[in-house]
């Protein structure tokens, strides 16, 4: 439910759904405008991280009712890749280590999928390693760490970097960060920021769901979603943010 | 022949069936351990009696002038090829000075009155080709190695069989890895279509200070089964690595053991088993530390991924210890791929038959990798993609 006349890229409507036996989502209205940054913010056990699998199509998630549309169509029958490949990025809270499989090697496959679903030619190995060097310096990744198998025996931080790399070379047009800024230190976070910020053309759009507004001092929202037990029961403007850092999401009524 | 014919025989019989004279002492032993049938422990998860009991027909053994080539190839258990001046021969065998737990291993010397004798000089490598062109028969033949001291040989193990159906073939080194050498061998063999089952029977002796490393691939359907037996000397070691990536209804897998008779030997084996379809693995695995063996090192460890619900694996890895002195380890997990690690791959636009294929192969792949020589690496990455495809066709 965002504010404006602008074209809306995403829409949630009456989204319910669980997890096991628990009901997480319980009738969820969202509306993402296009090339804008959401935040949603909320408590703990609110649904941000179940309507962000929702959204990707996790495994864990059953739908019960309602839909999403992406550029006007419902993605609710689409396996993961497919919505990957349509452009929806889900930065992962925990991104899982995969020993044995080289980073660089993942990295490429999937931009290569993307490019041949695109109908575009697939990129070969010094085409992708020159798209890598500036993405990361940009991060301030050692270049080993595209050698290494992915994700493992990462930091925190480095986990997190090698998330927002993946988000820079598959360019996507809908990017999802759960919780991008937990765990990292404040040069870590000043590096994901960057490279966030890179992204931020006016055409993608932003879906930041976060626990604390430290976040959005280096990426600045355009709206505040407030979520609570399943539903999204508020949306401001930027000015909602000092609020909830001072009396917390009890005191916030629902629109 | 129908080879169940032997079973629960005696000596003098076995002798007359086999029209075998003068080779007492492999009889004795052949007819003490019996035919091997579900009850023999290294036979208990592979049908060996089904395979035993079917008229083949018998192929003749006249060795053939070898030409030259650029390796040994060996066409129905004969020697057609070798690289110039490399010693390979085919001579009488009345004894051998080895012994084994497998009754296969004595039966295939009781059926193959020569050997193939291979005699490694310096340091070298050499690929063997085994190759098999005729149905329904019985290929039986031995192969002895010997290298020499001081000296670093690796052997690389490769099948091919033509259109060909219901063989089976009984095969086997006897190995005598000299002092203070190195011998590597890398053995790829992708089975499918029924074209033949085999059962190879190896015998491998690592003198003192020497260094064994076996490398197995096994990619495919069929059944086969290879029952292994080392000893270990003083100073001696042995690594071992088993990759099995199985299909359809195959029964595939290894029987070893590894028995450390020198002070301060080392023994590494690793098994790594992928079981699609109805496939059933093997991975039935000794480590015996013998009293003479102080400070040995012995480990072992087997790890097996299921890709479908009716694929099995019987794995047991063992560890016989008769002393203190010795560091020693051994374990084995079965699962199945990681759902976490499938989604991550799938939510960046990868396609759940390559995510799997990417798993599988990061499964694999610290097996694979340990093969440097990087052509034979990419035959075996080609054949391993192979058969993946094959099973996840669409």
């Amino acid at each position: 439910m965002s504010k404006g006349n602008n074209k809306s890229v995403m829409k949630i409507e009456n989204l319910q759904a669980k997890i096991g036996d628990k009901q997480i989502l319980k009738g969820l209205n969202l509306e993402l405008e296009a090339g804008k940054v959401h935040a949603i913010m909320g408590p703990n056990g609110a649904g941000k991280s179940t309507l962000s699998k929702a959204i990707v199509g996790h495994y864990d998630i059953e739908i019960l009712g309602g839909d999403i549309t992406y550029k006007d169509k419902s993605i609710l029958e689409m396996e993961a890749e497919e919505r990957a490949l349509e452009g929806i990025f889900l930065s992962f809270q925990h991104p899982v280590e995969i020993p044995g499989v080289n980073n660089a090697y993942f990295l490429r496959t999937a931009l290569n999928a993307k490019l041949k679903h695109q109908g575009k030619d697939e990129l070969n190995a010094a085409e992708f390693l020159r798209l890598m060097k500036g993405h990361l310096e940009m991060l301030g990744m050692k270049s080993d760490m595209i050698s290494r198998s992915l994700n493992e025996g990462f930091s925190g931080g480095e986990k997190k970097r090698n998330e927002i790399l993946q988000m820079l070379t598959l360019e996507p047009e809908v990017i999802i960060l759960d919780e991008i800024d937990s765990g990292l230190d404040i040069d870590a976070l000043r590096a994901v920021s960057e490279g966030i910020n890179k992204m931020k053309d006016g055409k993608r759009t932003f879906l930041v769901i976060t626990h604390y507004s430290r976040i959005l001092d280096y990426i600045e929202p355009d709206y505040i979603h407030v979520l609570k037990d399943g539903k999204v029961i508020k949306t401001a403007g930027p000015e909602l943010v000092p609020y909830l850092e001072e009396h917390g999401y009890d005191g916030i009524e629902e629109d | 022949m129908n080879l169940i014919t032997l079973k629960n025989k005696s000596r003098e019989e076995i002798a007359t069936l086999l029209d075998v004279k003068e080779r007492d002492s492999l009889v004795e032993k052949f007819a003490t351990l019996g035919l091997p049938n579900k009850k023999t422990e290294e036979y208990h998860y592979f049908d060996v009696e089904k395979l035993l009991d079917v008229d083949y027909k018998t192929l003749n053994y006249i060795p053939k002038a070898i030409e030259e080539g650029d390796k040994i190839e060996i066409i129905d258990g004969v020697v057609t090829k070798a690289p110039k001046g490399m010693r390979v021969y085919s001579e009488p065998c009345e004894s051998i000075d080895m012994d084994h737990f497998d009754s296969l291993y004595y039966l295939g010397h009781l059926l193959s009155p020569r050997i193939i004798r291979i005699e490694v000089d310096g340091d070298c490598h050499v690929e063997i080709l085994h190759k098999y062109t005729q149905s329904d028969a019985l290929i039986n033949y031995r192969i002895v190695i010997s290298n020499q001291a001081n000296r670093h040989t690796t052997m690389y193990e490769n099948f091919e069989a033509e259109d060909i159906h219901n063989t089976l073939v009984l095969y086997g080194y006897d190995m005598h890895v000299a002092q203070d050498s190195t011998l590597r061998m890398v053995k790829l063999q992708v089975m499918h279509d029924n074209k033949y089952s085999m059962v190879a029977s190896h015998k491998v002796n690592v003198a003192k200070n020497a260094n064994v490393l076996l490398k197995n691939f096994d990619f495919g359907g069929d059944q086969s089964l290879q029952v292994l037996k080392v000893e270990l000397g003083e100073h001696a070691s042995i690594e071992a690595g088993h990759l099995l990536y199985l299909n359809e209804n195959s029964k595939r897998g290894t029987a070893s053991q590894i028995i450390h008779r020198g002070e301060h030997s080392t023994s590494k084996q690793e098994a790594k088993n992928i079981l699609d379809g109805q496939a059933r693995g093997i991975f039935d695995a000794l480590i015996r530390v013998e009293h003479s063996a102080r400070f040995t090192k012995a480990e072992q460890s087997a790890k097996s991924i299921l890709l479908h619900e009716k694929a099995y694996m019987a794995s047991k890895p063992q560890l016989e210890i008769y002393i203190d002195e010795l560091e020693a380890s051994h374990g084995a997990t079965t699962g199945q791929l990681d759902e976490k690690q499938l989604f991550y791959l799938q939510s960046r636009g990868i396609s759940y038959i390559e995510a799997r294929k990417i798993l599988v192969i990061a499964f694999a792949n610290t097996l694979i990798e340990q093969v440097k020589d990087t052509r034979h690496q990419d035959r075996i990455k080609s054949a391993f993609e192979a058969v993946f495809y094959a099973s996840n066709k669409g």
